[in-house]
């Protein structure tokens, strides 16, 4: 029986990047209990508290292990169908799981539920929300954030102020969401207050990702994803935990 | 028996009401929520011949009353519940005085002792100290003919104290039996009845306004107030709502000669996902919609109108809080999206067993989890394993090219001959130049290819 060396090499770079999530949960003293996130947001500014995105590269490059929890994040890009929900799956139905809402404001698609069912977003966890102006979809962000009962919100938007970015980030933090904007390729020189900003392109067969702010970590990481884990990927099977790490920890 | 009185001395105008009534009847079902025994008694334009042959010097006041005996239970030291409704009566801008007494006689008679004395002064509980309490009081407060309170006042009188003491039966034959029965309500000795107000099956509270309105937010701090009241109520009843309307009136536009024309109104219906009774989030919600009307024409008078109420069920759980709450956070969530983006701008999924895509799920109105267990949507996908679907689906199948990089495929569906919209499609994953995957078919009726979904 033969491996080709392109698949020893992927295998390699997986375990490692697990070796590097396992130290940073033993420096960090707490594996964490199973599913919890209770001081997520809140102000918990010295303890960062995030969701295993379920590829494990992208979690190794995140300083938090994961997508942070009660705060925002940005996904930078200009084409919509390159693999950026699928990014997300694996966390979006853990929390569905969890019992918290997932919304969609203002998305330039139809979230098809029979998919994401097959996903493990369960249906009647979903909710779609409609605006006619810009400012009706910062403000339904910024309510549905604030809401404990939901555990994810996406939103797009084309432009935004410095000012509502605080706000949108403010409401993740009070309502311990995971906030996800969807922003134009244009907007990633502009500062944000996010917590984690990730820079899309498609590439051969997959998704390019780009670290270009991660809070309490270093920025600059490259990743690729290709489509065939980005299908399959979810949590299942693995241990569903919330990594808490002290900031800087992974710096 | 313990009776607390509350004059009125300015209630029409804080009331914002057409009539005394009208006013009266609002605080007396918002006080309900203290006592299942609530009375009230009109001012002196209105009052029966008691009330207008007093010797006070100022017009009589309306007066409201709770009986406070049966429920000390519930709501603890009288003292502390007379401090509580003061301080709710100065919140919805009422002027008042309050005091309490084993009588509603004497409870109105010490709401003349000046607001500055001591509480305690006004607030007496025993029948003997009720005695010695009116004792030092002046005899003109007493609510008797004015000719007798002379007569007594000429025979060196001043006190209510020396009155009390005088022989019951020389004053009976002196001054007549009515003014002994006064007396002897008055210090508790007789039984002292009074009608009972009952409150109404369905809502209403109208608000007039000095000037007429022009800006939908002016409404806000009036409904504000009303929906306090209604919040009384609410608690009086122990129910909840699920929808309430708001009826902003305009005045007449053209002066009819013959008849009065009935002035137009605007109503503003806001509904709720599950029954609650919290005027703040009440609030919230009008808030929400009256920003979102324009005013057809300027506001003369605001009505608050309930009809359907609720058993309270679902909104207890803010009182043991913990689990139930994020039940409450989901609705309220909805409540206020629907409010402001409109009810049909919000909506859920539900998956459906069907092998057309555009047919396998359904927008549906959300729920609220508490539906969502009972009425739990089988998820056809997990009985039955298909291939892979996109996360994305447009709205309409889109005409293409034939694509040219055909990644998987095909995957034939035919289905749906039986309610004539047939298929026979054959489904594949392409992948478009820019690097977006896309989920498009071959349709064999008419062999043109189509873009159904995103892989996003």
């Amino acid at each position: 029986m033969t491996v080709s060396a392109p698949a020893i090499a992927a295998s390699i770079a997986e375990l490692r990047a697990r070796l590097t999530l396992l130290e940073r949960a033993g420096n960090a003293g707490s594996s964490g209990a199973p599913g919890r996130r209770r001081d997520c947001g809140a102000g918990g500014n010295d303890e960062a508290c995030a969701l295993p995105s379920g590829h494990i590269a992208l979690d190794a490059s995140l300083p938090a292990g994961g997508w942070p929890l009660g705060a925002l994040t940005e996904l930078l890009g200009d084409a919509t169908g390159i693999g950026e929900l699928q990014l997300l799956i694996p966390a979006l139905a853990q929390l569905a799981h969890a019992g918290r809402g997932i919304v969609w404001v203002a998305p330039p698609y139809l979230p098809y539920a029979p998919a994401l069912a097959q996903r493990g977003l369960l249906p009647e966890r979903l909710l779609i929300i409609r605006t006619t102006r810009p400012q009706e979809s910062l403000w339904a962000i910024e309510q549905a954030l604030r809401c404990p009962a939901m555990g994810a919100v996406l939103g797009w938007t084309a432009h935004i102020v410095d000012r509502s970015l605080r706000r949108l980030q403010l409401a993740a933090e009070a309502g311990g969401t995971l906030g996800i904007l969807h922003r134009p390729a244009a907007a990633a020189d502009e500062p944000s207050p996010a917590a984690l900003r990730l820079r899309l392109r498609a590439a051969a067969d997959g998704l390019a990702l780009e670290v270009r702010k991660a809070r309490g970590g270093r920025a600059g990481a490259r990743l690729h994803l290709p489509r065939s884990s980005l299908a399959r990927s979810s949590l299942e099977g693995r241990d569903a935990v919330v990594v808490h790490t002290s900031a800087g920890a992974g710096a | 028996m313990l009776w607390l009185c509350i004059r009125l001395p300015a209630l029409v105008r804080e009331a914002h009401a057409a009539s005394e009534r009208e006013a009266l009847e609002r605080l007396a079902a918002w006080a309900y929520q203290w006592s299942s025994l609530v009375s009230y008694r009109p001012g002196a334009e209105t009052a029966d011949a008691a009330g207008a042959a007093t010797g006070a010097a100022e017009p009589a006041p309306p007066l409201l009353w709770l009986e406070l005996g049966a429920s000390r239970a519930l709501f603890g030291e009288p003292a502390a519940l007379l401090a509580r409704i003061k301080r709710e009566l100065t919140r919805l801008g009422y002027s008042h005085a309050c005091a309490i007494a084993p009588s509603p006689t004497a409870a109105a008679l010490l709401t003349r002792i000046e607001e500055k004395r001591c509480v305690q002064e006004r607030c007496v509980l025993t029948r003997g100290e009720l005695r010695t309490r009116l004792a030092a009081l002046p005899l003109t407060w007493l609510e008797l003919p004015a000719e007798t309170l002379e007569a007594l006042r000429s025979a060196g009188l001043a006190s209510i104290g020396e009155v009390l003491a005088l022989p019951t039966a020389a004053l009976a034959r002196r001054f007549g039996p009515q003014s002994c029965q006064y007396l002897a309500r008055l210090t508790a000795a007789a039984s002292d009845p009074r009608p009972a107000f009952r409150l109404s099956e369905s809502y209403r509270a109208r608000y007039e306004f000095e000037h007429e309105l022009r800006e939908a937010t002016g409404l806000l701090f009036p409904l504000q107030r009303l929906l306090q009241e209604f919040q009384g109520y609410l608690r009086a009843r122990d129910c909840a709502v699920q929808r309430f309307t708001l009826e902003l009136e305009h005045p007449a536009r053209t002066v009819a000669v013959t008849a009065p024309a009935a002035a137009a109104a605007t109503a503003v219906m806001i509904g709720l996902s599950t029954p609650a009774r919290s005027a703040a989030h009440f609030l919230l919600l009008a808030r929400e919609r009256l920003q979102s009307i324009a005013l057809a024409a300027p506001v003369r008078a605001l009505t608050l109108r309930a009809d359907t109420f609720t058993a309270p069920s679902i909104m207890q759980s803010d009182l043991f809080g913990g689990a139930a709450q994020p039940l409450g956070e989901l609705s309220q969530l909805l409540d206020r999206l629907r409010a402001r983006l409109g009810s049909e701008s919000v909506q859920g999924f539900q998956c459906l067993a069907d092998h057309r895509p555009e047919r396998a799920y359904r927008l549906v109105a959300p729920q609220t989890q508490a539906a969502q267990t009972a009425a739990a949507t089988p998820a056809p996908s997990a009985a039955r394993p298909m291939a892979a679907r996109p996360a994305a689906l447009l709205p309409q199948p889109q005409r293409i090219e034939a694509p040219s990089t055909l990644l998987h495929g095909p995957e034939r569906i035919e289905s749906g001959w039986w309610d004539g919209a047939g298929v026979v499609r054959d489904y594949y994953v392409a992948r478009a130049a820019d690097g977006v995957q896309q989920w498009v078919f071959h349709d064999l009726t008419d062999d043109a290819w189509y873009l159904q979904g995103l892989w996003v």
